[in-house]
């Protein structure tokens, strides 16, 4: 079961081994324990530049910015299941993360602009991606604006949004293991994305599995 | 004493369509006698992004040595705070967000703390202005930005009635602010109202 899941976390924390990098742990041993194959990126240990605005890609497809995102992002584009982390900071992820997100502007501009990447229907259903988050403040409203950029990115790598697993107010909580609920959540969601995918693998069966999972049967 | 403005240009792209937006607002402020004028762009100045190491909850300032050295001293100093940021993918730009996150010496300072981030016969004093443009249309495109700099003004005391908005949506390829049917006189009327406001607040 899960075997052949590949499965990439990739944490946008400064802070290594942070609330929001063990939440992502947590979610990923899990994915691993499902049978996954499973990675983990730190962008924090990359070298690479934030998108420039240049607006070239729009033309050709390819970006100006020859770093280590290229490679990553074509890693991620052979992944079933793409888990990204990243605290909130000012009402918003980290800088690194934004830096790593907006460099996807040259898959953007072959989705929209160019028309050279399609992904069906199928494929999108296929491939899920998960947004993991923690903030220190327990404002309602604090992973808001993160939301529409996870929206963004996913689409344009042909990912469904399939899930949060998301902890507000650690600063009362003093810590990601303090938190109730938050860390078996993430594990429980770990190891259901990789069966949820491997079923999707073999066939049809998948739909009665995320339908069950939605109370309906 | 003329009003102290002190503009970010945020944008990796120089003279891009929000830093142009940002132009035309310093020039309208500029044509009064009573403001002085210093912009930065964040594309010739080194600002890191914030470590997430908590130590200016107990230090009251940053550990990293960079130029927010510098644009601290300046973000206390000034009467009015500018923002220009462009969006990407939903979002302010890597570079605007790195200085954003850098204000948490100040946040530190004002909640944690309990300081003074300016003495207090500032504040209700200090105007901030987010200006910013985006390729898309979507009625939403803005709002999350508005979010982080929202945080960014507030924990720099500039309180939320005092800040003041020029958004524009659908303009993506280099220039193309130019050829926007209102955008060059909204920036004009927001400086002027910008100045006004100042002038009001310090009365």
């Amino acid at each position: 079961m899960g075997q052949g899941v590949k499965v990439l976390g990739i944490s946008g924390s400064p802070h290594r081994h942070g609330n929001t990098e063990t939440l992502l742990d947590a979610f990923l041993d899990s994915a691993r324990e499902a049978g996954g194959e499973v990675d983990k990126v730190v962008l924090k240990t990359m070298e690479y530049a934030p998108c420039q605005g240049c607006n070239t890609c729009h033309k050709d497809g390819v970006c100006i910015i020859e770093d280590e995102l290229i490679p990553l992002f074509d890693r991620i584009l052979s992944m079933d299941a793409l888990a990204l982390a990243s605290p909130i900071y000012t009402m918003g992820i980290t800088a690194e993360m934004k830096g790593f997100l907006d460099r996807a502007q040259y898959l953007w501009a072959r989705k929209y602009i160019l028309k050279t990447q399609y992904f069906t229907r199928e494929h999108i259903r296929r491939h899920k991606g998960v947004f993991i988050s923690t903030a220190g403040t327990g404002w309602e409203n604090v992973f808001s604006s993160a939301f529409p950029i996870m929206t963004a990115f996913f689409d344009i790598m042909g990912f469904e949004y399939y899930d949060n697993v998301i902890a507000n107010d650690m600063d009362r909580y003093k810590g990601i293991r303090n938190h109730p609920t938050a860390l078996l959540e993430a594990r429980e969601k770990g190891g259901k994305v990789v069966r949820v995918i491997s079923e999707l693998k073999k066939g049809d069966s998948g739909e009665r599995i995320q339908e069950r999972g939605r109370g309906a049967i | 004493m003329p009003y102290k403005v002190l503009a970010f240009a945020t944008s990796p792209r120089r003279h891009g369509n929000s830093e142009t937006l940002l132009d035309w607002v310093l020039a309208s402020m500029g044509e009064e006698p009573d403001v002085a004028i210093e912009k930065v762009a964040l594309d010739e100045v080194t600002v890191n992004p914030c470590r997430g190491c908590n130590a200016c909850e107990v230090l009251n300032m940053c550990v990293q040595r960079d130029d927010m050295d510098m644009l601290h001293d300046k973000i206390v100093e000034a009467d009015c705070v500018i923002f220009a940021s462009p969006i990407y993918c939903m979002g302010i730009c890597a570079e605007g967000k790195a200085l954003v996150d850098r204000a948490q010496v100040f946040r530190s300072r004002k909640y944690v703390l309990k300081l003074p981030v300016v003495s207090p016969e500032r504040i209700g004093k200090r105007l901030g202005i987010f200006i910013s443009t985006a390729g898309q249309n979507w009625d939403i495109v803005f709002d999350g930005a508005k979010m982080s700099i929202k945080c960014f003004f507030h924990v720099t005391e500039i309180k939320d009635r005092d800040i003041l908005y020029l958004l524009v949506r659908g303009v993506d390829k280099a220039g193309e602010v130019e050829t926007h049917p209102t955008a060059r006189e909204d920036a004009r009327t927001t400086g002027k109202a910008a100045v006004g406001r100042l002038r009001e607040m310090n009365r």
